[in-house]
């Protein structure tokens, strides 16, 4: 029963995925079900709730482990559901009315995979989580493939269905390196255990799945060099959903990531740590330097998230509880600023029929609230002072280098400054020109509730970081600083050893 | 003594633009009156800090400190230093003037005064604050809100564009509207990005877990971590300060910017530049900045000239003053890099001076932009026979300028090239003092060219004094500039234990104490003789 106890946010948002799929088939067919967006959120936050009220530590067989970095994980990944499903409640309804059942079921079985994985202390458990999360979203970007937005090309009518494409493709591709990688562990260590693993010395071959794993989760974060899907993904599928496929699953690919590097295979970091820098390095680069010269906004956004995901590598690298806590605290920043900006854009997009530059046009004059909202989420994402994303910048450049990662941290700073750039011109299109002939943007009470809470957590956590702050370092010192774990399990001997 | 008068100085103008953002768009005196009345509280606030500040106890008063994130060593703290209350002064005496410049404002009213407030919120911070990541902070709440004040209400786009920035610009097809304000955001930006990494290695190599200036002061930091660290802060803050060739941003940025914002950004923000540069540069890293201090003022010396050189050939009325303040800009760093009392205090003393003055040309360069609809200086002349009270400040302005005594550029010049004679460098009075004589040649060329003659062309229709709120500005500015040129002492007394406290720290053989001079009046300082025989 402790067992069950530990596992509940999952199996909670896998209840409510199953009474939602009883709800939608047991409903008359012309019934409305536009209030199942509605539905999830509210259980969503229910669930939310609930982690602060239900103590979930402990462990299950040693495969799962419940405790402050879990629940805080989970938090986010519930946090980004709520505003993920009040986001898209219209957008769904409007684009795809048939089926709006199977859209929240998938969502929330991605969901509950991604609640699973930074519990995960097993690689068989870590990789089926890892893909009870993906294999929905390939699903969702594909989802609005015959319903192309009111007043847009023809000629991309298809963007969808090769978003979705794409992303499965290379999402496939990944997952298989990614289990060859572990498999290569798995023969170093006699064990499918990371608590054993890594105390098991590292072979050539344990190397050689050290970067088969890298690379394969790179793929799914979106690290370069194996970007190549984010910005067309972004640009084909529909922009609520690209703005929880933009946060929620790069939180969780971090969780997995920490699960195996930071947990199972810290001790060996100098065998991944360079490389996970030069990573770093080549995703705030390319992700910079590449968002310049865009001229579609999500795929802006997409390739700012690439260099996002550069800063964040770089607290990985650096490899301790301080860093992991504020990569926590980075991703939480992360989540809210990014899908804001995703929706504010998903707002003037559908008003102005387009998603370049243009549609934010005098987007101040005329909608004062919405405009400002950009400017706090651009802000935070460029990592100004007073809005939660200078915080985060702020936090993980300082612990890695605490960490002796100065070299990195100068090319974090200074690319940043590059990034600053786009997010000005973004703000230039808002602020600085002329509406002309677009309208007002129109938007249903679930969105703005959405932009609301992004907002309020922008602004909030950037006023007032601390109790965030404490949180998070307090959550990845119970991943982290523990007696050394007991090596109890069988370890296969020796000469069978690769 | 516990008093919370830094904070109202500092929380008014920031509570003021949260009121104004709610209020109705339409509203527009309410929003007008709502900044003046924080302004006013500003300014009063500096007044009585300035007053209340016991010059002969020196140090730090009116100590206030509230943890903002324990864990870090981050705390909102606040403090008086003798620098403090000049530079408050003036950011008092700025903001009410640009408030009251701004009163005739057209579109947009309500996110330009919010704008205005939040940015002269971010400077009182700067000048009073004790911590340094709080600094930081303060530091870029003060530059940001440039980028969309002169992006909106300014000219940005009617730019000449050149040089690298330029061509970068293009190669990027990031379109070409907002130039100005792009490049003064992002090179201001970059130089925050060094600020960045150099406070990243204080605060870690200190080991003090504190970000407090006081405690980093008290840091021992390797020489050659200073000697690494001290260009970052150097050039990170003198670009905006406007230390060659980072300057490239100010002419471009003040020609395209609204008058206000002009005389906010030229009056004080390039001070922050400068404030930061000797508070935390060479205060934390004293090794760092001895071994630096000759390049600093080789190239402040080139600023005085190189400014002074290129106003003198521009013919945009507005280039002119922008370069003017480049070269002005360069007698402050001269000044610090001399390390004397002497030069510290003339530093202090022109970044108030040079900002009254500035401030007041802007203002009055506004007005005249206003009714001649141009800003070339040759199509100009004789507007004194119509606007002969204009004419009047703008000549007052010219002298300051041009540091003639009775007004306060006098005083600053005067005590920086003391200072640098003092110190030794005799090679950098030469080009401050030749920079001086072109100064006086290009400011009385504009003035004669704009003021003087027979009466205006008939291309000139809609010339007319000033009227109403526009005398406030340069009537407060004027006497400011009058004041603290006949009676600098109302300053000096304040800037010169605040140098004091600052170069015992710089200078290792403690320089001897300045403040005896003062408080015995037999000091070559107090220019105005001393109150004792």
């Amino acid at each position: 029963m402790n067992e069950l106890r530990t596992l509940w946010v999952p199996l909670a948002v896998s209840g409510v995925a199953i009474v939602l799929l009883l709800v939608d088939v047991l409903s008359p067919p012309g019934a409305s079900r536009r209030w199942l967006g509605w539905f999830v959120a509210a259980a969503l936050a229910a669930i939310f709730a609930g982690t602060f009220l239900i103590d979930g530590s402990g462990t299950a067989r040693g495969v799962f482990e419940g405790g402050p970095w879990t629940v805080a994980f989970q938090r986010l990944f519930l946090a980004g559901g709520v505003v993920a499903a009040l986001g898209g409640v219209d957008d769904v309804a409007r684009r795809t009315p048939l089926r709006i059942g199977e859209y929240w079921l998938a969502m929330l079985f991605s969901l509950a995979g991604m609640c699973l994985l930074p519990g995960a202390r097993e690689l068989v458990f870590l990789i089926v989580a890892f893909e009870l999360m993906g294999v929905p979203l390939y699903v969702l970007a594909a989802y609005a493939k015959t319903d192309a937005p009111p007043g847009s090309d023809p000629a991309k009518k298809g963007l969808a269905s090769e978003a979705a494409l794409k992303m499965y493709l290379t999402g496939a591709t990944s997952t298989a390196i990614t289990l060859f990688g572990l498999a290569l562990f798995t023969g170093m260590a006699g064990t499918t255990r990371l608590d054993v693993i890594g105390t098991a010395p590292l072979t050539p071959l344990g190397g050689l799945g050290l970067a088969f794993v890298l690379a394969g989760m790179g793929y799914k974060l979106g690290m370069v060099p194996f970007h190549m899907w984010v910005p067309d993904t972004y640009e084909g599928a529909s922009t609520p959903f690209v703005a929880f496929l933009s946060v929620a699953p790069k939180a969780a690919g971090i969780a997995a990531l920490s699960g195996i590097f930071l947990f199972g295979m810290g001790s060996h970091r100098a065998a991944w740590g360079p490389a996970l820098g030069l990573l770093a390095v080549l995703s705030m680069a390319i992700g910079n330097l590449l968002a310049l010269p865009q001229t579609d906004l999500r795929r802006l956004l997409g390739y700012s998230g690439i260099a996002q995901m550069g800063y964040l590598l770089v607290s990985v690298a650096a490899n301790d509880a301080y860093s992991a806590g504020m990569t926590l605290f980075f991703l939480t920043a992360y989540l809210f600023t990014n899908m804001g900006a995703f929706l504010v854009l998903h707002a003037a997009a559908e008003a102005s029929g387009s998603h370049g530059y243009d549609s934010l046009n005098g987007l101040a004059q005329r909608a004062p609230g919405l405009a400002a909202s950009m400017m706090a989420f651009l802000l935070s994402l460029a990592g100004i002072p007073f809005v939660v994303g200078f915080w985060a910048k702020l936090y993980i450049f300082l612990a890695a280098w605490r960490a002796g990662l100065v070299g990195l941290v100068v090319a974090g700073i200074v690319l940043a400054v590059i990034g600053l750039f786009y997010y000005l011109k973004v703000l230039q299109a808002a602020y600085m020109t002329e509406p002309g002939a677009l309208k007002k943007p129109e938007m249903g009470t679930g969105l703005r509730l959405a932009i609301g809470i992004c907002v309020l957590a922008v602004v909030g956590l950037g006023l007032w970081p601390r109790p965030l702050v404490d949180g998070s370092l307090a959550a990845a010192k119970s991943l982290l600083d523990r007696p050394a774990a007991a090596t109890t399990v069988n370890v296969v001997p020796a000469s069978v050893r690769f | 003594m516990s008093s919370h008068l830094l904070s109202i100085i500092v929380g008014a103008p920031a509570l003021a633009a949260l009121i104004v953002i709610f209020l109705p768009e339409n509203g527009k005196l309410a929003i007008r009156v709502t900044s003046l009345i924080a302004a006013t509280i500003s300014l009063i606030g500096s007044i009585v800090a300035l007053r209340g500040y016991d010059k002969v106890a020196g140090g730090q008063q009116m100590v206030e400190s509230y943890p903002l994130i324990p864990s870090l060593g981050v705390h909102l703290s606040f403090a008086l230093d003798g620098w403090g209350g000049p530079l408050l002064l003036l950011t008092g005496v700025i903001i009410f003037a640009g408030v009251l410049a701004s009163w005739t404002l057209k579109t947009r009213d309500k996110e330009y005064f919010a704008l205005l407030l939040i940015l002269v919120a971010g400077v009182f911070g700067v000048f009073v604050t004790q911590d340094l990541l709080v600094f930081f902070l303060f530091y870029e709440i003060a530059v940001l809100p440039m980028y969309l004040l002169i992006g909106i209400w300014g000219a940005s786009h009617a730019v000449p564009r050149a040089g690298p920035f330029a061509r970068a610009w293009d190669f990027f097809k990031v379109g070409d509207k907002q130039y100005a304000a792009m490049k003064l955001t992002l090179m201001l930006l970059v130089g925050s990005a060094a600020i960045l990494v150099a406070i990243f290695a204080l605060y870690l190599k200190a080991g003090v877990n504190s970000f407090d200036l006081g405690l980093l002061q008290k840091a021992k930091y390797d020489t050659d971590l200073q000697i690494i660290l001290f260009p970052l802060l150097w050039l990170g803050f003198g670009s905006l300060a406007g230390v060659f060739p980072f300057h490239t941003w100010s002419p471009d940025g003040h020609a395209s910017a609204p008058t206000a914002v002009s005389m906010l950004h030229a009056g004080v923000l390039m001070k922050l530049g400068a404030f930061g540069v000797m508070r935390v540069g060479m205060v934390l890293l004293p090794e760092g900045a001895r071994f630096w201090v000759p390049v600093v003022g080789a190239v402040a010396a080139i600023n005085v000239l190189y400014g002074a050189y290129c106003a003198m050939s521009q013919t945009d009325l507005k280039y002119i003053i922008a370069y003017s303040s480049v070269s002005h800009m360069g007698v402050v760093m001269l000044g610090a890099a001399t390390l004397t009392p002497e030069g510290w205090n003339g530093a202090v003393f022109q970044m108030v001076a040079h900002g009254i003055m500035t401030g007041m040309f802007f203002a009055l360069v506004g007005l005249v932009y206003e009714r001649a609809h141009t800003r070339a200086v040759p199509k100009m002349g004789g507007f004194a026979t119509v606007m002969p009270g204009v004419a009047a400040f703008f000549t007052l302005a010219c002298m300051s300028s041009l540091g003639l005594p009775g007004t306060a550029g006098f005083v600053s010049e005067f005590l920086v090239f003391l200072g640098a004679w003092k110190a030794g460098h005799y090679l950098w009075a030469i080009p401050g003092v030749l920079g001086a004589f072109v100064t006086a040649i290009y400011v009385l060329k504009a003035t004669r060219a704009i003021f003087w003659g027979p009466g205006p062309s008939h291309d000139f229709h809609d010339l007319s004094e000033a009227k109403g709120t526009e005398w406030a500005a340069p009537i407060v500015l004027g006497v400011c500039l009058l004041l603290f040129g006949l009676w600098p002492r109302v300053l000096l007394d304040h800037i010169d234990p605040g140098s004091g406290m600052y170069l015992n720290k710089v200078v290792k053989a403690p320089a001897p104490a300045p403040a005896v001079h003062l408080t015995s009046g037999a000091s070559p300082l107090s220019l105005t003789g001393g109150n004792a025989p």
